[in-house]
């Protein structure tokens, strides 16, 4: 369970340029859930997923991941929580170029030390619900943009964390690969019970979710279940 | 995890392969030329040592006191002969000469100059230093037809064989008669007619320009003095110990090691551990600057990844063991080539050496020979391993300072 209470965030505090990115949030997130934050560009919503994500540091507020306070962690436990509890897709995959799809995939497990076995057979439990199975071998650069979100997406899941965080994921993709990625994204939030927490203005994603938030000038505007 | 890591160093060293190759290649050819310079350098010294031991010295020397400041015929060492065989049964003494040393006025029908006599057993030099090499079968570059070949020399029938550089003051040549004066034991001026049989070159200076060698024999005779004296013991030995055994031994006498009677040559010696100094601090540099420069532009080329890789949560020391790898895996490329073209080059230097015989005269004068060879040593090797390992490690410190400033949410702010 995520909760955040009273979460303010400036950016440029103190100057002429100052904005008030997140203003007074309180929000409550329970594991499993599957959940947009939209809203228009600038809104904040990014910034408060990378603030849920341990990546980025808020002025003042709360916010815990079941019962730690994570704002108060210093960077290596932040670096820790961020390993073993989170997963992250961004915008543009963010792959390892030099690693094939297999390493990819694999990588946060190897950094939580998972055995040879484990993740032998978690990568081809995940990449064959990702239909990327056919790819292991690859370089990144030799898929097209939908199969490297895919592999984002395996390598943010892979190690089973608790929350997935995912910023603007079908932002490079067609509509066809969106719809993919997402409806993957459902089974996965479905079978592994992992929170799933996005950041975008897609409609696509918006249809798919459990729960939106709508955020405007870094205001928790509405906040609705479907 | 680390496999991984080696993996990725591996794979990342040669994602721009051209600018790799060339520092691996720039650490080849500079390490491969300061191993041979240093060969040559030490080669040179070593020849020179060589031959100022085999001919002169030995690693040790025993005079009468005072013998080297008066050079005087009277401060003889008394019962040499028992000496010298008290001497070849201690431990690590691989020969043992006597010399009988006068100086006194050399003379042809129209030259003089003054001279060394050196009384010495042809034999037993040979068994000390293989006195016969020195022989000289080319006087300014010119073959002589009446040179006597290495092993044929005799000192019989007052044969002598002279320094080359008094030759050509003399203006002698094989077959020349000399006359030779000096002061016997008695005091009295005495004078023996010589017949050079020999011309040597041992580029020992003091030798070359002053010396003329004579059987031992026939010195004591003429000198008047007693077969079982001697001005001078040279010993070769191993045993570094052996210089204090004798001084504490024969306390009577004048016990001096190699390094002691040649001064000049451990200055030289100092001398070339600057410049090998001066030449390593170079090579390493170019090293250091390389590495540094392929490891930084790496660096900056993969900002974004690794701030990436640390927002996903990859502990910083995976990282830096990862750069450090990269920076290793360039410097010990660089050190295997550089070493296997060392090895070439040392090789030629040592067996067919670097010819400079056009410098000959002025080499020659400060005991350099034209042709110098090189040496080999493991040390050259080891050495260099350490400091282009150094030199590695060191370089990356900068570009990892650089990844330690990355904020991950910088660089994921800045994604497209």
């Amino acid at each position: 369970m995520i909760r955040l209470k009273n979460v303010n965030k400036y950016f440029y505090k103190d100057d002429p340029r100052e904005v008030h990115a997140l203003c007074d949030i309180n929000l409550t997130v329970e594991n499993g859930e599957f959940t947009l934050f939209n809203g228009p560009s600038g809104c904040g919503k990014t910034t408060l997923l990378n603030a849920i994500g341990a990546l980025d540091s808020i002025d003042s507020g709360k916010i815990y991941l079941d019962e730690t306070e994570i704002t108060t962690l210093s960077e290596q436990a932040r670096t820790e929580l961020r390993l073993t509890q989170m997963g992250f897709v961004f915008q543009s995959y963010n792959l390892i170029p030099v690693l094939s799809v297999e390493e990819n995939i694999s990588f946060i497990m190897r950094l939580r030390g998972f055995s040879d076995k484990e993740i032998s057979e978690r990568v081809l439990e995940i990449s064959s619900l990702l239909e990327i199975d056919n790819k292991l071998k690859l370089l990144p650069n030799e898929l097209s943009g939908g199969q490297q979100q895919r592999v984002a997406v395996a390598r943010a899941v892979a190690a089973k964390p608790k929350i997935i965080l995912a910023d603007e994921p079908t932002a490079n993709l067609d509509s066809k690969n969106s719809q993919i990625l997402m409806d993957m994204m459902r089974e996965l939030n479905k079978k592994e019970g992992m929170s799933i927490l996005f950041a975008s203005h897609d409609n696509l994603i918006m249809d798919g979710a459990s729960r939106v938030i709508e955020l405007k000038d870094g205001v928790l505007v509405d906040d609705y279940k479907k | 995890m680390y496999k991984l890591i080696l993996k990725m160093a591996w794979k990342n060293t040669f994602t721009r392969p051209a600018r790799t190759l060339l520092v691996i290649t720039m650490i080849a050819v500079s390490m491969s030329m300061m191993l041979a310079i240093q060969g040559l350098y030490d080669g040179m010294v070593k020849n020179m040592i060589d031959k100022n031991k085999r001919s002169d010295s030995g690693d040790i020397s025993l005079y009468a006191k005072d013998y080297r400041v008066q050079k005087d015929i009277k401060y003889i060492i008394k019962n040499a002969v028992k000496i010298k065989e008290d001497i070849e049964k201690l431990d690590g003494v691989k020969a043992v000469v006597l010399r009988l040393n006068a100086d006194g006025l050399l003379s042809t029908a129209r030259k003089s100059s003054f001279a060394s006599v050196h009384g010495i057993d042809l034999q037993e030099e040979e068994k000390f230093g293989s006195f016969s090499e020195f022989l000289k079968d080319k006087v300014n570059g010119k073959a002589r037809e009446d040179a006597l070949g290495l092993g044929k020399m005799s000192l019989a029938k007052r044969g002598a064989v002279i320094g080359i550089e008094l030759a050509k003051t003399l203006k002698v040549r094989i077959g020349s008669k000399l006359i030779f004066s000096t002061q016997d034991s008695f005091g009295e001026i005495k004078s023996i007619a010589l017949k050079v049989r020999g011309i040597v070159q041992t580029t020992n200076i003091l030798l070359d320009s002053n010396a003329i060698f004579v059987d031992i024999t026939l010195l004591h005779n003429f000198l008047g003095t007693s077969p079982l004296d001697a001005t001078q013991i040279a010993i070769m030995s191993e045993n570094e110990k052996l210089v204090n055994v004798l001084k504490s031994k024969y306390s009577n006498l004048d016990v001096k090691s190699f390094l002691e009677l040649q001064p000049m040559i451990k200055q030289i010696q100092a001398m070339m551990v600057i410049f090998n100094s001066i030449t390593f601090f170079i090579v390493m540099s170019v090293v250091f600057i390389g590495i540094f420069g392929v490891v930084y532009v790496s660096v900056l080329d993969r900002i974004r990844e690794f701030g990436i890789v640390l927002g996903i949560g990859m502990q910083y020391k995976y990282i830096r063991a990862q750069i450090f790898l990269e920076s290793i895996i360039v410097g010990l490329i660089g050190y295997l080539g550089g070493a296997v073209l060392g090895i070439i080059f040392l090789v030629y230097l040592r067996d067919y050496g670097l010819d400079l015989s056009s410098f000959s005269d002025a080499l020659e004068m400060w005991g350099y020979e034209a042709v110098i060879t090189g040496t080999i040593k493991i040390s050259y090797f080891t050495t260099t391993f350490g400091a282009i390992i150094t030199a590695s490690v060191l370089s990356v410190l900068i570009p990892l300072r650089k990844i330690k400033k990355i904020n991950p949410i910088d660089v994921i702010k800045a994604q497209i």
